[in-house]
């Protein structure tokens, strides 16, 4: 499901998310070490071929992360990008497991929280090849 | 050498307090005595084979290890060196334990070798490349220089003054970037996995996240 | 969140016992959640019956693979292929995604490893209350938002029943007595007026598997009526 057409990003919404929670998100994205001993927790990444793209931390410091880093200067193309790791590389299951202890789903649950202030919603797949309905 | 003292103690303090600011005590609510899943005496007696598959060691052996080694050895070589507890002595009257010079330099070996490992790591696997930044080898490279030139200066190799002053200076810059940078997932390490309530923390936890 | 419990590993033996090969299929939606039927759950079981059948010498092989989730065929797509080696399926989803994964593969032995006890919730980790009881008829509106269906051990829709002790239930003590909760909360809203809006008796008789297609959907099913 695409997002809400071509609005142009809210920069000063995502800002004022982004200060609401700023000091406990910035220690998580400044304490993860980049170990990736994360990353077998995550059911999807050995299931997918151990993609790094599913590692808990690079899903977290590829949004949350780079939503801090830009200050919520992201383009609507960057925020689709997001949309992708955050609802399709994530099911929020809530198993990571990080060694020093960050909090994981809760940062991909606020960067999910502050796509859908821009419009952009998740991504919930329909059902294919759905049997036919009886006639009559 | 004051100031970096200053600066390191000061800055762990914030870190500490900002992880206590942050968190608040959970809410006590009388828990409940039905519905209790107890595990079956099979259940039971598989449990130690269970635990040790899920724990950092049985997941990630070699991690875990050399992990565990160089930080014993970090903390081992600098607290323990028979020079440090020296200038203790000579500064502060504190009497310091200290180990054999010889142990002390496999220590730091040791820790030197750690260092090529993680080093390594980070640049060659791809997975822990993804998630690597510049700032991630220059982290590396700060925390081993005050081990690099401690070692230097142990043996003597090339000028000893300059040597030692670049240990002073290396060691100094650690400290310093220790509350400021990831390397402060010392103190981070320890409040989250024995405070935090947490399906991973190992004691039972007594703070939840305010935000 | 739908709350499943896993079975104690003797009773999951019996059933898988007389496969050779058994695929544990695990599910990263509710049943992940609530630490029954997910990733590691998967890596559990998988271990424990190994240990526990090789112990009783029998030839056993298991190997674990988890879905998104059991209930959306899209995401069962991926195991068309990886089933093909077992002889059986162990489900860890809620009893919807069993039925969904012995649907899609009518040929395979398909078996529960959990019971799905509750819609419920989270109060802290291993924690889980129910809170739901899918009646379909939700008057949460009228009671202050507490269910007397899930919470009243009677299920009783108009006030207590004249049983409980010290605000506890009579059937179990271990409980509060939903109605006296649900008081207090109308009575601090100033909604108590609601209590005496009389509830007709529940029709508990239609138990045919429920359906629901919404309107918006219904012409992709069924042909236009005329």
């Amino acid at each position: 499901m695409p997002g809400r057409g071509s609005k142009s990003v809210d920069t000063d919404q995502i800002k004022a998310l982004l200060k609401k929670n700023k000091r406990s998100m910035k220690l998580r994205l400044a304490a993860c070490a980049g170990c990736t001993l994360c990353a077998e927790s995550c059911f999807l990444f050995r299931k997918k071929g151990k993609d790094p793209q599913y590692m808990p931390s690079y899903k977290v410091l590829n949004t949350l992360g780079r939503l801090y880093r830009k200050n919520g200067k992201v383009s609507r193309a960057e925020l689709e990008r997001m949309r992708d790791l955050l609802w399709k590389n994530c099911m929020l299951c809530e198993r990571c497991y990080c060694a020093i202890g960050v909090d994981l789903p809760k940062m991909i649950a606020f960067a999910r929280r502050i796509l859908r202030s821009q419009g952009i919603e998740g991504i919930y797949p329909h059902s294919l090849g759905a049997p036919e309905g009886e006639d009559g | 050498m004051w100031l970096a003292v200053v600066v390191f103690t000061a800055g762990i303090a914030y870190r500490i307090a900002e992880l206590f600011l942050l968190t608040k005590k959970r809410e006590r609510v009388p828990w409940p005595k039905r519905g209790i899943r107890v595990d079956s005496p099979e259940e039971r007696k598989l449990r130690p084979i269970i635990s040790f598959q899920h724990s950092l060691i049985g997941k990630h052996p070699v991690m875990a290890i050399v992990s565990g080694v160089f930080h014993l050895c970090l903390f081992g070589a600098p607290l323990f060196a028979k020079g440090h507890a020296l200038l203790l002595r000579q500064s502060w009257g504190i009497h310091f334990w200290s180990l054999p010079s010889s142990l002390v330099d496999v220590l730091t070996v040791i820790v030197l070798l750690a260092v090529l490992f993680l080093f390594a790591r980070r640049a060659l696997l791809p997975r822990v490349r993804a998630v690597s930044g510049l700032h991630d080898f220059l982290l590396l490279s700060i925390a081993a220089a005050p081990y690099l030139t401690g070692f230097l200066a142990y043996h003597q190799w090339f000028e000893y003054r300059t040597v030692l002053t670049l240990h002073m200076l290396a060691g100094e810059l650690m400290l310093i970037a220790i509350p400021f940078t990831k390397l402060s997932h010392m103190v981070f390490f320890f409040f989250v996995r024995g405070f935090m309530v947490s399906e991973h923390s190992i004691a039972r936890g007594d703070r939840v996240w305010s935000a | 969140m739908i709350i499943a419990t896993r079975k104690q590993l003797e009773v999951i033996k019996e059933m898988v016992k007389g496969y050779r090969k058994v695929l544990n299929v695990g599910c990263g939606g509710c049943t992940s959640v609530c630490l029954a039927g997910g990733q590691k759950e998967i890596d559990d079981l998988c271990t424990q019956l190994t240990v526990s059948l090789k112990g009783d010498q029998i030839v056993f092989e298991s190997a674990g693979f988890t879905v998104e989730r059991q209930c959306e065929p899209h995401f069962l797509e991926e195991l068309d292929e990886i089933v093909k080696p077992y002889d059986a399926l162990l489900s860890m989803g809620c009893g919807a995604g069993v039925q969904f994964l012995a649907e899609r593969y009518p040929n395979k032995p398909v078996f529960p490893a959990l019971d799905t006890v509750f819609i419920g919730v989270n109060k802290n980790i291993g924690w889980y209350e129910e809170r739901c009881k899918s009646c379909g008829d939700c008057v949460l509106g009228l009671t202050g938002g507490i269910c007397p269906n899930a919470m009243c051990a009677k299920g009783l829709l108009n006030g207590p029943c004249g049983g409980p002790q010290d605000d506890r239930c009579e059937v179990d003590n271990e409980v509060s007595c939903a109605w006296v909760k649900i008081y207090e909360r109308l009575k601090a809203q100033g909604r108590l007026g609601d209590i005496m809006k009389v509830q007709p008796a529940r029709e508990w008789q239609d138990q045919v598997q429920g359906t629901l297609v919404l309107e918006a959907y219904r012409d992709r099913y069924a042909k236009k009526e005329k």
